[in-house]
């Protein structure tokens, strides 16, 4: 894959807009039909996906060289994939994989803004995205009983994440994650200060060398632990390791489950029990990660073709990622199937959610942005009557509870595993 | 040419530094647009000197003053979605993306009216409205259309136009900024009596705001309009099924509606079906789009593909003279009495209701297509890229069949060899509007830009069907307002207004009278001076 890869999609990119807006279909509320965050706060063009398809071509054909302008129109981007929903709701191209190949583009020509530098510095000394030590990152499961695979072999494997293992604020909801497994029998074991990054998000930010290097990595170790599925709570960790590992050709070998997932089989295997009551209105924000852009990767190898004269196809027929087959029912289920919590659900939801703020490198370099984008989902909450958001993903729950903060908003934020605990 | 600092600067001052941007990597994203690589050979149009993003009329009238003293041309839009919103034809023009006014501004129940901003878009409006009982017309741009262009600015008609109206006729107001800085509101909204007519009391300019195909931004900026508004029959927010793309459709017709797709044995007996239809006013939605089989439901090209490719030439002939229809009312009775009368017509001209056409699935999709024009999109461009419309008419129900058959003679050429997808010739609808509007015809051709052989096809078709010395000179003037009406390149006033009264000649005194100064772009409206 390359830039040049999409310049066929990039001439046919017919500046329709869909890509500002979630799909029409799914417009539910006047007030709540923009679909992409960063062109809802800049405006101009260049910020939506129709407009990278611009920036893209015209750069590769030399009319307009890298500028701050440039730059700041590829990175305010949480690259959340609310535009590529939309687009092909009715085309055939793909506007995340360009935004995401303009990125790679821009790093490999040095093209980089510094918070993202400094992240990735930081990545490439500590193995971890938060810039500490690595000698920290088992901190969080300090005194739970549980196998250590470094040094022996479990069936599942949990994998943190660096935002479950360097944020104090969500340590507890960690352990108590990993401590529902162990109550309910699973042969589970973590790496402790071993754990690493997954890749994900520097790749995000287009450091592509960096996901080469660590799912290699995460394949070696975890053929040694013996590990048959690996569970983690961070969403993005998930899409990483199940889709874009696969993206790459380094298909896991473990099955990956986000703990939704793996919670639902236990509640519905009768071993996880949710009994007290919860008595609370909630509505539930559909992760990016867990959602739309957690769709399995799909490989396709063919060339496109013409039928009836000018009729666009492919050969062999070539099926498209469209975000219809992300996570979108369990965690729902998972809460409904807790008493007396009341589950309302917002305006924009599953595949055309709004996004949190957080991804795409814009909580480590624009926090105000990420903040904007967190308050247009917490007013949307607020709207639909819920008293909390709930959240599967540690980066949008942390960035929820940082906007309520700076707005002094009083609706709580949860992780779905935290109610499910507290009615255990 | 670029601003200098100083004229940067003016406006700069109006907008704010946010709003304003000469960067490249910002204006090289105001110039690319479908259409382009045939009218101007490539993806991109002329690159406007800056952009802005005004937010109020003040700020727009502001700028329009200040291109007045500097000699700056602007060109304002509101979704950008076509040549005729971005191609400029000076090469020192600015542009105003109006997507800061986004307001609805009034919904008055009552009255059936509303008051909207330019970047208001259609399907946002349905929305607001449907909690009303309130429906404002489907336009068959789509979704993402804005109100006010779709109402005044651009030629453009929809699946709905025989219950909601030609869509250019339902202005019942407008704030409009003349290209010299002054505002003018029309009809009852100068008078302060509220937005409620356009022709008066107080100016009545509805002709000149928007003629039939609109000025596309040559006469000024449409800061707000009000517009007329229809019943909408079903929920306050109507529930949609599966997920996105494939099979996203309302869960089921709400019950006040009823879908009919219907075979008829000649495309000739659909037409005469379609006009008794429109004439017994009866129909939400009376309309004849030929699809691809699959082409409103299908995820993509290849799964339409898999659906068409095996069909016998009985299910295709049966596509290609379908009829949509979609009745409705709030009266249980009213609703029975309509459905009687239309399969008394469908009787009387030969015509059946084939249940794969009427599957509840299909029914679902269809309804959303012609109430929403969800899937135009899907349509137009996905297929192969590109389209193009001409003939485009809005006429009595016998020439609209004449212009159908002289539009298959000139295309069948080009479907035949390939270079043009032809999935049929569209008859909206017949719009009987108090009987004078007649039925609205598209003759759509898709095409591929970056196929040689398609361009070099499609151009050479173009050219004969816009020249006024050719077969088309007896079908009028080719009414491209809602393709790719770009004057430096299609000429079709200076060539064709001779032929009809010296209509241009017209048009260029208005363009003059209200802007005398030349500082609205003329590009898709017509020429102060002929080259």
């Amino acid at each position: 894959m390359s830039l040049e890869t999409y310049k066929h999609d990039m001439l046919r990119c017919t500046r329709c807009s869909y890509c500002k807006w979630i799909p029409f279909e799914n417009f539910r509320n006047s007030d709540f039909v923009k679909g992409c965050p960063s062109v809802a706060r800049y405006n101009w063009h260049a910020y939506s996906a129709g407009g990278k398809f611009n920036i893209a071509l015209s750069f590769l054909e030399g009319r307009i060289p890298y500028s701050d302008t440039f730059l700041d129109a590829v990175y305010k981007c949480q690259m959340d994939g609310s535009c590529d929903v939309s687009c092909k709701s009715v085309q055939d191209i793909e506007p995340l994989q360009l935004m995401q190949e303009l990125r790679i583009k821009c790093v490999e020509d040095g093209q980089v803004i510094p918070a993202h530098s400094s992240v990735i510095e930081g990545l490439q000394k500590t193995d971890n995205m938060m810039q500490k030590s690595r000698n920290d990152r088992g901190k969080w499961a300090k005194g739970l009983n549980v196998k250590d695979l470094t040094k022996e072999q479990a069936e599942v494997y949990f994998h943190a994440g660096c935002k479950y293992s360097f944020d104090e604020g969500l340590w507890n909801t960690a352990r108590d994650m990993l401590t529902m497994l162990i109550d309910a029998s699973v042969d589970v074991g973590i790496m402790g200060d071993a754990e690493m990054c997954c890749g994900g998000r520097a790749y995000e930010l287009g450091y592509k060398d960096e996901l080469i290097k660590y799912a290699s990595r995460h394949e070696k170790t975890l053929k040694k632990a013996g590990v048959k599925t690996i569970v983690t709570p961070c969403a993005h960790g998930y899409q990483t390791m199940k889709v874009l590992y696969d993206k790459i050709g380094k298909k896991l070998e473990p099955e990956v489950l986000h703990i939704t997932e793996y919670i639902d089989r236990l509640i519905k295997e009768g071993k996880i029990k949710p009994k007290k009551k919860v008595p609370l209105t909630v509505t539930y924000h559909d992760p990016c990660h867990l959602g739309r852009l957690a769709e399995p990767w799909i490989h396709w190898n063919g060339k496109e073709t013409k039928v009836l004269g000018q009729l666009i196809v492919h050969d062999p027929p070539k099926k498209f990622r469209r975000g219809a087959n992300g996570v979108y029912g369990i965690p729902r289920d998972i809460l409904k199937s807790i008493p007396e919590l009341k589950l309302v659900e917002m305006y924009r939801i599953r595949a055309a959610a709004w996004c949190c703020g957080s991804g795409g490198g814009v909580k480590e370099a624009y926090p105000d942005f990420a903040i904007w984008t967190a308050t247009e989902r917490i007013n949307e909450a607020k709207t639909v009557g819920a008293e909390a958001i709930v959240s599967a993903c540690p980066w949008c729950t942390q960035n929820f509870r940082d906007a309520i903060k700076e707005t002094g908003e009083k609706l709580k934020v949860f992780d779905v595993m935290e109610l499910v605990q507290e009615s255990i | 040419m670029e601003l200098t600092d100083l004229e940067y600067k003016a406006l700069e001052d109006i907008v704010g530094s946010e709003n304003i941007s000469r960067e490249p990597a910002i204006l090289e994203t105001y110039n690319q647009v479908w259409g382009n690589k045939l009218v101007f050979g490539q993806k991109w149009s002329p690159r406007p000197a800056a952009v802005l993003l005004p937010g109020s009329t003040e700020e727009v009238q502001a700028i329009v003053k200040a291109c007045n003293r500097f000699g700056i041309q602007f060109k304002p839009f509101s979704s950008g979605f076509e040549i005729t919103a971005i191609g400029l034809v000076s090469d020192k023009a600015i542009m105003l993306d109006l997507k800061r006014m986004d307001r609805i501004l009034e919904v008055d129940v009552k009255n059936m009216r509303a008051v909207v901003e330019p970047y208001v878009s259609v399907h946002r409006f349905q929305v607001e409205l449907a909690k009303y009982g309130l429906y404002y017309g489907a336009i068959a741009a789509g979704p993402s259309a804005g109100v006010i262009a779709s109402a005044c600015c651009h030629a453009g008609s929809g699946q709905t136009n025989v219950f909601a109206g030609a869509i250019e006729r339902n202005v019942l107001g407008a704030e409009w900024v003349l290209p010299t800085g002054d505002v003018l509101k029309l009809g009852t909204a100068a008078s302060g009596d509220g937005w409620f007519s356009a022709d008066g009391p107080g100016l009545s300019l509805r002709g000149v705001l928007r003629g039939h195909c609109g000025a596309n931004g040559g006469h000024g900026v449409i800061t707000k309009v009000s517009v007329k508004l229809y019943p909408w029959y079903g929920p306050a927010e109507l529930e949609r099924a599966g997920e996105i793309p494939a099979y996203r459709a309302v869960k089921q017709v709400p019950d006040e509606y009823k879908v009919f797709v219907i075979s008829f044995p000649t495309q000739d007996n659909g037409f005469d079906a379609l006009a008794e239809i429109g004439k017994a006013e009866i129909a939400i939605s009376d309309y004849q789009i030929p699809l691809p089989p699959g082409g409103n439901l299908g995820e993509g090209n290849d799964e339409m593909w898999e659906s068409m490719k095996n069909l016998d030439e009985e299910a295709r002939k049966m596509f290609a003279t379908m009829v949509i229809v979609i009745i409705g009312s709030k009266s249980k009775r009213e609703l029975e009495y309509r459905e009687k009368y239309l399969l008394k017509i469908i009787e009387k001209f030969g015509g059946s209701l084939p249940p794969p056409l009427n599957a509840p699935m299909v029914q679902s999709g269809l309804f959303d297509a012609s109430m929403f024009s969800f899937g135009s999109v899907r349509h137009v461009f996905r297929l192969t890229s590109d389209f193009f419309i001409n003939p485009c008419a809005d006429a009595s129900e016998g020439l609209i069949k004449n212009l159908h058959r002289a539009a298959k003679e000139a295309m069948g050429p080009y479907w035949n060899n390939g270079t043009i997808l032809q999935v049929g010739s569209a008859i909206f609808h017949p719009v009987y509007e108090n009987y004078t509007v007649g039925a609205h015809h598209e003759d759509m051709y898709m095409y591929d830009p970056y196929d040689p052989d398609s361009l070099e096809g499609t151009k050479e078709l173009v050219s004969k069907t816009i020249d006024p010395n050719g077969k088309f000179r007896r079908l009028g003037v080719p009414c491209l307002g809602g393709g790719l009406q770009f004057e430096p390149a299609t000429h079709i006033h200076q060539t064709w207004g001779p032929l009809y009264d010296n209509y241009d000649v017209w048009q260029r005194k208005i363009k003059a009278a209200l802007d005398p100064n030349n500082t609205a772009d003329w590009g898709c409206y017509v020429p102060p001076e002929y080259p």
